[in-house]
């Protein structure tokens, strides 16, 4: 469906709190390339996405046409003044899952840059996905991706979102009953659309259950770009 | 019903098109269970068989697709309800309709990914298969179809054979490319689905039925089985959904697979009782094409195909025997010692691996298991099963994804007894050995003759003849000289005049003898002359695997010396840590710096040398830990970075088992202490938990490692049996905190002293309290200092 070419180093080596690439050393640099090259290879990039009209009942969001319900403060929250909602989700497949078992039994230190590389090639594939919508829906005006998980949005919804979507069988992306994703390099997320500009959205570390343990922010840094 | 008799009586056999499309214009909306219909409208459901019978469709699939334990859950309905209401609907329509038509149970995917991708393991998907077989006693047929994952399709397949008498069609879903989403290739779906005894085979959903014309002509080279097709109507139109191929497009195409002698056809997605009229009327007066295949020697993994038409080396070295490293491997359950062995025989050109877990006093079928499931999560290089216990054979053949060796069979009666149904059962191929009740026979004619009666028993009970491979056993020439060419005489004639393909274990012949190198590279390549197909083999020795790249170049098989000039011309290696050039500093601070950076082999030799005249231990405590710790310190304040880190864990590694080695020659041990760990029950995320491990193993403790997705009783079964003072558990998830607290509960009851340290992405100091633990994480480096506090060292 579409292609990486190349994965964001700058992002992955984030993810290992990495923050100057130059001071790796020669082994681990070495190891940066080859282990980019070799998920470069085994990965299959997907997304799917279906957009539904969105209606208020109660002060509630409610999915028009559509069994999944939006439980939470914090979804009705982001979706405040959205009359539609994108419902997406993104893999780069089973492959990346695959070559870091291979890479843990290799060499571990080649498992944590490819897993990192990984999580930065997902964003990518969701980055292009958003890229797609904002063209369907040129006028439209959009919220960030909010994923089941953040806040009091439940995790529950993995299943029931995938479904709706049908990406089982579309593009080979199940929740397990653990409400994981498998393959385990994939992400779902909301995204709300509507007719007339935003207010800007409280993003960041205020909403975010991770905050107290949060090891970006300890460094006074934070994980979204 | 009689599918085979259906088939010979009918120029084609149509099937129906898609139900989910029907339904969405009845006005199912989306997320709704489809199969909760055959209970509220009933007559909705009829009415769609009938259009389809009356279309011309023979056979048609309840609405039973998604009927299963999983997808079902929460719906207030069981399997049973709505696989019988769905039946009896398409029963009804089948009865009413006044002509001959049957009725199938239809089963999709279960909508969870099974192991070693998911967490679904084989067994529960099977079980979950199982019930909804038995819940379709009224069905004349089953059909698994719009399978991704081959594993899948097989828990699926066996489950309906196993339970029921009625003929399988098995579909699965391609992409462009003739694969699966999963991975999986037509040759591999077709090799082990006809060996596992399905009916007939093909492709469901996908494409449409142009872009399809590729993955079915494959599948129809790979198969004896009659061919299904049911495409899509074309392709979607991203934003309306809508499919773009019209009626009477998709009956021109789809005649196009009849061409290539399918007989079997339907429509998926997109396609309605228009198309299936439009099918049958197109077909109508046209007369199917028989299909004439042979089907070449070949095994096969869920994605890798191994065709036996040139020398296939079978790497040897996962194997017990005469290693004392890998029996005690075995012994402890390190089931990631054996997948290393496994990947670097397929680093150094295995095409198939030899998998043998035998020793007197463990649990062989349970490691032989374990040992599958998990090799096939890091190779896609077919298994040879290597084991004389026909459970053990059973056990692994079962739980193989894909078509597997069988090793071995020989000329005992009981052994063809016991074997041959085995293989025949699972469509394995099969070594046989040639040997009797009376052991080996010393001339070259007699073993000829077992090699013969053993061909005749197997195909007898209908293993074909591609799938039997003869062993003619190699002798040791030091022992029985004149026994080598007897070997090579009985290998000769049973390639050219039985036509079967050989198999030989190589190394044996110098057992001995100095320069065992030179004398097997020799007699392989005697060998290879005189028609071996499957030399078993050290594919890490250069010099074996060498013999097998130049017979096949000067054979003229490699064209243009293309795979040799990759293997030996195109020597790109993997970035690996370089040792430093010239002189090794041999002294504790060289021993540093190899360790801060990541010099593998460096640290390696350094510490050989030290320890010819420093204490073991004193190089443990006063350079290794010292200098892990300054590594940890600088991961700590931010100077290295975590692979870094790990880098440093690995030189400390190699370091370790030079002194081990030495050690364990001496009688004494390395050991600090026993640490238990484990990902928890229904977390599959264990990157986390294996940097644990490196880092606490580099430090001097003994690792057990439990893996992901654990029991809670098997997290207290090891902290009981190894009597450890310090468990380690890890958690990702929000949702698996609740598997970590209830297994720290249990814990508590068994073995109330006992320490646990846990650690997880989603974990807090407070709420690692809150359950018990006595140890909160915050990286890997922190579960050592607590490894420390416990054991006070």
């Amino acid at each position: 469906m579409i292609e990486i070419k190349s994965i964001d180093r700058k992002e992955a080596l984030r993810y290992l709190s990495c923050r100057d690439e130059k001071n790796i050393g020669e082994t681990a640099s070495a190891y940066l390339d080859e282990c980019e090259k070799r998920l470069l290879e085994v990965i299959t990039p997907k997304y799917l996405y279906k957009y539904f009209p969105l209606i208020t009942e109660n002060g509630i969001p409610v999915i028009e046409d559509c069994p999944l319900p939006l439980e939470g403060k914090n979804i009705a929250a982001h979706l405040e003044g959205c009359s539609g909602v994108i419902l997406m989700c993104g893999t780069i497949g089973s492959g990346a899952d695959r070559l870091i078992r291979i890479l843990q039994i290799e060499d571990m230190a080649k498992a944590v840059i490819a897993d990192a590389f990984s999580g930065a090639a997902v964003e990518q594939v969701m980055n292009e996905a958003e890229k797609q919508i904002r063209e369907d829906f040129a006028g439209k005006y959009f919220t960030w991706r909010y994923s089941p998980g953040y806040g009091d949005f439940p995790i529950d919804l993995q299943k029931s979102l995938l479904a709706v979507l049908d990406a089982p069988r579309k593009i080979g992306l199940c929740a397990s009953d653990s409400k994981m994703l498998v393959p385990v390099k994939s992400v779902t997320a909301v995204m709300g659309v509507s007719d007339t500009p935003l207010p800007p959205q409280k993003r960041g570390c205020v909403t975010c259950n991770m905050r107290e343990r949060c090891q970006f922010r300890k460094r006074g840094l934070h994980c979204g770009s | 019903m009689d599918l085979k008799k259906l088939l010979s009586e009918r120029e084609f056999v149509f099937l129906d098109g898609a139900m989910g499309t029907m339904l969405q214009k009845s006005g199912l909306k989306t997320g709704e269970i489809p199969e909760l219909l055959n209970l509220t409208h009933p007559e909705i459901i009829e009415n769609i068989h009938s259009m389809y019978i009356e279309a011309g469709s023979d056979i048609v699939y309840a609405n039973t697709f998604g009927a299963n334990r999983y997808k079902l859950e929460g719906s207030g309905h069981t399997p049973k309800e709505l696989i019988s209401a769905g039946i009896a609907c398409a029963k009804r329509a089948c009865e009413k309709s006044g002509r001959e038509a049957y009725t199938a149970l239809d089963i999709g995917p279960i909508g969870q990914l099974l192991e070693p991708t998911g967490s679904l393991s084989f067994e529960e998907a099977y079980e979950i298969f199982k019930e909804e077989v038995l819940a379709a006693e009224e069905a004349d047929l089953i059909v698994i179809e719009t399978m991704t994952d081959l594993y899948e399709v097989k828990a699926a397949l066996l489950a309906a054979k196993e339970s029921s008498d009625k003929p399988v069609i098995c579909t699965m879903t391609f992409e462009q490319n003739g694969r699966t989403f999963t991975g999986c290739s037509c040759s591999a779906m077709a090799l082990t689905l006809e060996g596992l005894g399905a009916d007939a085979i093909g492709v469901n959903c996908s494409l449409g039925p142009k872009e399809l014309l590729p993955v079915v002509r494959e599948i129809c080279r790979w198969t004896t089985l009659p061919v299904a097709v049911k495409p899509n109507a074309g392709l979607p139109d991203p934003n309306t959904n809508l499919y773009n191929v019209t009626p009477e497009g998709f009956a021109e195409a789809a005649a196009e697979f009849t061409e290539m002698g399918v007989k079997i056809l339907g429509g998926c997605c997109g396609t309605s009782s228009d198309y299936i009229r439009a099918l049958t009327n197109k077909l109508s007066d046209k007369k199917a094409v028989e299909r004439t295949v042979k089907i070449p020697s070949a095994v096969c993994s869920y994605s890798n195909t191994s065709v036996i038409d040139r020398p296939r080396i079978i790497g040897e070295r996962i194997n017990p025997t005469g290693k004392k490293r890998f029996k005690e491997a075995l012994k402890n359950g390190d089931i990631n010692y054996i997948l290393g062995q496994a990947i670097e025989q397929a680093g150094a050109g295995a095409d198939i691996l030899d998998v043998n877990v035998g020793l007197p006093d463990i649990d062989e079928k349970a490691m032989m298991v374990r040992t599958v499931k998990a090799l096939q999560g890091v190779t896609d290089l077919p298994l040879q099963i290597d084991s004389t216990i026909p459970e053990v054979i059973e056990a692994a053949l079962r739980v193989y994804n894909g078509k597997a060796i069988v090793n071995s069979v020989n000329g005992e009666e009981k052994s063809l007894q016991t074997i041959l149904p085995i293989v025949k059962k699972y469509g394995a191929a099969v070594v046989g050995l040639a040997l009797d009740e009376n052991g080996i026979p010393k001339k070259a004619d007699e073993r000829f003759a077992i090699a013969e009666k053993i061909m005749h028993r197997a195909m007898e009970i209908g293993i074909p003849k591609q799938d039997i491979f003869i062993d003619c056993l190699t002798l040791t020439a030091s022992a029985e000289q004149e026994g080598v060419m007897e070997t090579v005489n009985a290998l000769h004639r049973v390639k050219q005049e039985l036509g079967l393909k050989t198999v030989l274990g190589v190394s044996n012949i110098s057992f001995g003898l100095p320069n065992r190198e030179l004398i097997n590279s020799n007699f392989l390549q005697m060998c290879l002359t005189n028609g071996l197909d499957l030399p078993i083999i050290n594919p890490n020795i250069p010099a074996m695997t060498g013999a097998v790249r130049a017979y096949k170049l000067l054979t003229n098989i490699d064209k243009n010396a293309a795979e040799f000039i990759a293997a030996y011309n195109n020597a790109a290696p993997a970035a690996a840590p370089k040792p430093v050039t010239g002189e090794l500093n041999v002294s504790p601070e060289g021993l540093l710096f190899a360790v801060r950076n990541g010099l593998k082999q460096d640290g390696a030799i350094i510490t050989e040398k030290l320890l010819e005249t420093t204490d073991p231990m004193i190089i443990v405590d006063e350079m290794l830990i010292p200098a892990l710790d300054k590594a940890g310190a600088d991961f700590e304040s931010g100077r290295i970075f975590l692979p870094q880190l790990i880098l440093s864990a690995g030189v400390a590694q190699a370091a370790f088992e030079v002194i081990k080695s030495k050690i364990s020659k001496e009688g004494s041990t390395v050991s600090k202490g026993k640490v238990v760990l484990a990902t928890v029950k229904g977390d599959i995320h264990d990157i986390g938990k294996n940097i644990v491990k490196v880092l606490l193993e580099n430090y001097g403790y003994e690792v057990i490692d439990l893996g992901r997705d654990v029991e809670y009783q098997a997290v207290a079964d090891a902290a009981m049996s190894e009597d450890v003072k310090l468990v380690g558990l890890s958690a990702l998830m929000t949702t698996t905190l609740r598997s970590m607290e209830e297994t720290i509960a249990l814990l508590r009851r068994v073995k109330p002293e006992i320490k646990i340290v846990v650690g997880g992405a989603v974990l807090t100091p407070e709420y690692a309290e809150k359950i018990g633990a006595d140890f909160y994480a915050k990286d890997a480096k922190a579960t050592v200092d607590a490894a420390r506090e416990v054991y006070g060292q």
